[in-house]
């Protein structure tokens, strides 16, 4: 019954927006970190991954008139700029680096696949709700790849209190990652 | 015991998963449920490691909303129900529905006769845009150009094929303001005036162009030494009206006049081989004056001018010391201002004069001023008004009918002007007037009684204009300034 409450949703933003472009806003928020989850798992540099991310909706923004609702969720046509996207990207790195570039652009759109992305989105959108503090911490540790020490500088912190707030921050995380996941699979939370 | 907190335990843990490298895995496994409740998962950490930067889903956000609002803008044009439709009140419509059916291929739509013979009502069709057009009714307020000494609103016409345009309304008789060239925002254009005084802005689009890229045309524009056409009818440091001395000696006065009133020559070109001057600019003050050395088709017209200055005795001695001729000694007059006159080498007279404190009867005034002596100044002033759109800003009339003071304001300048009496006397002189739009101007001034000496046309200077000699002997040649030039 959510899935379809979600799909009648949907369609409405997606009418919205195609009438009154500015709407589109709404379509980019609730489907942001799923294109950018999508993008991360096939394309490792950062700078890559928020270029494509833009690319992607800026090219949905400009074609949404043409989209037609078809029962199949917006975010699959977001998937598919995606992985043209990202293929276009991997030629490109091909060329740029000598190697022979893969002529594959087909995609596996499995349930399984478009699963994972899903949870790694969650994950996103969990991260972006920690509090400030712990945020950072997450992110200077996962993201940036920092020490300890290094945050603890930064912050203005011990070492003590950046340990503290990473634990609380990952296990939080953790907890709601494993939720979602029991959920589906049936499986007892460990 | 700092090693054993949980927070330890947790940390060393989830050091030795950073130290794996990131491709290994990939998301949740179902084994790692059953992992004790404190280890980090090894898909949650290296997902961690992909999480966006702090403030780009926000960054992106504003981008695309920049982009939707200009996509809005864009959009929203096409969707316009209304339309709007010139409504041309014309002299003589019916000549004006011929011209229009040459000059632009329309196609009379249809056409209602009042009993008196004018056009109540037409409408023609060109290339599917839509005009309508009627006989000018003045008694209810309908009046056409020629009536009003211009229209403030030209048309602009968007055709298939600009060119093509542009010669048949030429070929029509269309007069050309601006040729038909490329623009810098992707439309090819020109513009016409009709002979009704309608001006028609003919285009054809081009090319579409983002605003970066219009933009850099126009900074381009502007750094190339291509001449920017002006943003004035007038030119650059010339008032409305600017006195133009077509006189004797013309080598002479310029010297006077430098040296009695610290005029800056701005340009002077000599007949080659002469001292004859066939044309010099000088400033006085805040003002322009123009003057040439008179000849057969230019007879002299020496002019009197009021100038206004700080120090009138000064200015007076030296005016003498320089070679003028003491015309009237230096007093205080008795319209409220210390005055006197001298007359120079060339027959000009000067009212050298400063207003007293307070007094508002000279307050359009600039540095010089010209002042003429009608024998009859409603006459003159009639005339001005009919021809030139002229304004009464003062007068000063006895109970006896006579005008002992009056100016008039054309443009942004007044002349003064008081009846003949005595010594002063009537004496035509010779005007620049720039104005807006010196073709319907030069035909305003024929209709309202003055003589043509020659007609509108484009001057080599960047002007367009053309001269007329008005009832009184004077004479106006009318100018509008198109393009700056190299003089």
């Amino acid at each position: 019954m959510k899935a379809r409450a979600n799909d009648i949703e949907e369609r409405l933003l997606v009418e919205a927006a195609q009438r009154d472009p500015a709407r589109f806003t709404d379509l980019y928020e609730a489907n942001f970190e799923r294109v950018y989850a999508f993008v991360s798992r096939r394309v490792h540099a950062r700078a890559d991954v928020e270029d494509i991310t833009a690319e992607v909706f800026q090219h949905a923004l400009e074609n949404l008139p043409r989209f037609e609702w078809r029962g199949v969720p917006f975010v699959a046509w977001l998937y598919r700029i995606a992985a043209n996207a990202v293929a276009d990207r991997w030629q490109y790195l091909a060329r740029e680096s000598g190697r022979p570039a893969t002529e594959d652009r087909s995609v596996e759109f499995d349930h399984e696949e478009i699963e994972r992305t899903e949870r790694r989105a969650r994950i996103f959108g969990n991260v972006a709700k920690l509090p400030a503090e712990q945020r950072r911490v997450i992110e200077m540790r996962f993201a940036e790849e920092k020490s300890i020490a290094e945050i603890a500088k930064a912050l203005g912190k011990s070492s003590g209190a950046v340990k503290q707030l990473q634990h609380r921050a990952y296990t939080k995380l953790r907890e709601q990652a494993l939720k979602g996941f029991a959920g589906k699979a049936g499986g007892r939370n460990g | 015991m700092a090693r054993h907190t949980p927070a330890e335990k947790f940390n060393r843990a989830l050091e030795r998963q950073l130290s794996t490298p990131k491709a290994l895995f990939t998301a949740l496994e179902p084994g790692e449920i059953r992992a004790a409740g404190t280890t980090p998962l090894p898909s949650l950490t290296h997902a961690l490691r992909d999480i966006p930067r702090e403030g780009f889903k926000e960054r992106l956000r504003l981008n695309l909303e920049r982009r939707a609002k200009m996509a809005t803008r864009t959009q929203a044009a096409p969707e316009a129900r209304a339309s709007a439709t010139p409504y041309l009140s014309v002299r003589n419509a019916a000549a004006a529905l011929e011209f229009y059916k040459k000059a632009f291929g329309a196609i009379e739509v249809m056409r209602l006769m009042q009993p008196d013979g004018r056009v109540g009502h037409a409408q023609i069709d060109i290339e599917g845009a839509r005009i309508m057009l009627a006989d000018e009714f003045p008694e209810f307020g309908f009046k056409s150009p020629e009536s009003l000494g211009g229209s403030s609103v030209h048309i602009n016409l968007d055709v298939k094929d600009v060119d093509a345009m542009a010669q048949r309304a030429v070929a029509a008789g269309a007069n050309i303001v601006r040729p038909v060239e490329d623009q810098f925002y992707g439309a090819r254009s020109g513009q016409f005036r009709d002979p009704f005084g309608f001006i028609w802005s003919i285009s054809t689009h081009k090319e579409t162009l983002s605003n970066e890229e219009m933009q850099r045309r126009i900074d381009e524009m502007s750094r190339t030494d291509a001449v920017a056409p002006p943003k004035k009818y007038i030119r650059e440091g010339f008032h409305s009206i600017t006195p133009y001395l077509v006189v004797p000696r013309v080598a002479q006065l310029i010297e006077f006049l430098k040296g009695a009133f610290g005029a800056e020559e701005r340009f002077r070109v000599n007949r080659p081989g002469t001292e004859v001057i066939m044309h010099a600019e000088l400033k006085i003050g805040d003002s322009m004056i123009e003057m040439a050395d008179a000849n057969e088709q230019f007879q002299p017209t020496p002019a009197t001018m009021i100038l206004h200055v700080g120090e009138v005795d000064a200015v007076y001695d030296r005016a003498l010391q320089a070679g003028a001729s003491p015309s009237q000694p230096v007093t205080d007059q008795d319209y409220g201002a210390r005055g006197g006159s001298v007359r120079d080498v060339s027959g000009n007279t000067w009212h050298i004069s400063k207003p007293a404190p307070g007094n508002t009867i000279f307050k359009d005034y600039r540095s010089v001023t010209p002042h003429f002596n009608p024998l009859r100044a409603p006459a003159m002033i009639d005339f001005l008004k009919k021809a030139f759109g002229a304004e009464e800003t003062y007068r000063a009339q006895s109970p006896d009918g006579v005008v002992h003071h009056a100016q008039v304001r054309i443009g942004d300048s007044v002349i003064g002007m008081g009846e003949a009496h005595g010594p002063y006397q009537p004496a035509p002189a010779t005007l620049h007037l720039y104005v807006p739009d010196a073709d319907a101007l030069y035909d305003r001034a024929l209709r309202a009684g003055a003589t043509s000496i020659q007609p509108v046309a484009e001057q080599p200077y960047g002007d367009r204009s053309g001269g007329v000699t008005d009832p009184f002997g004077n004479r106006w040649f009318i100018a509008t300034h198109i393009r700056d030039a190299a003089l």
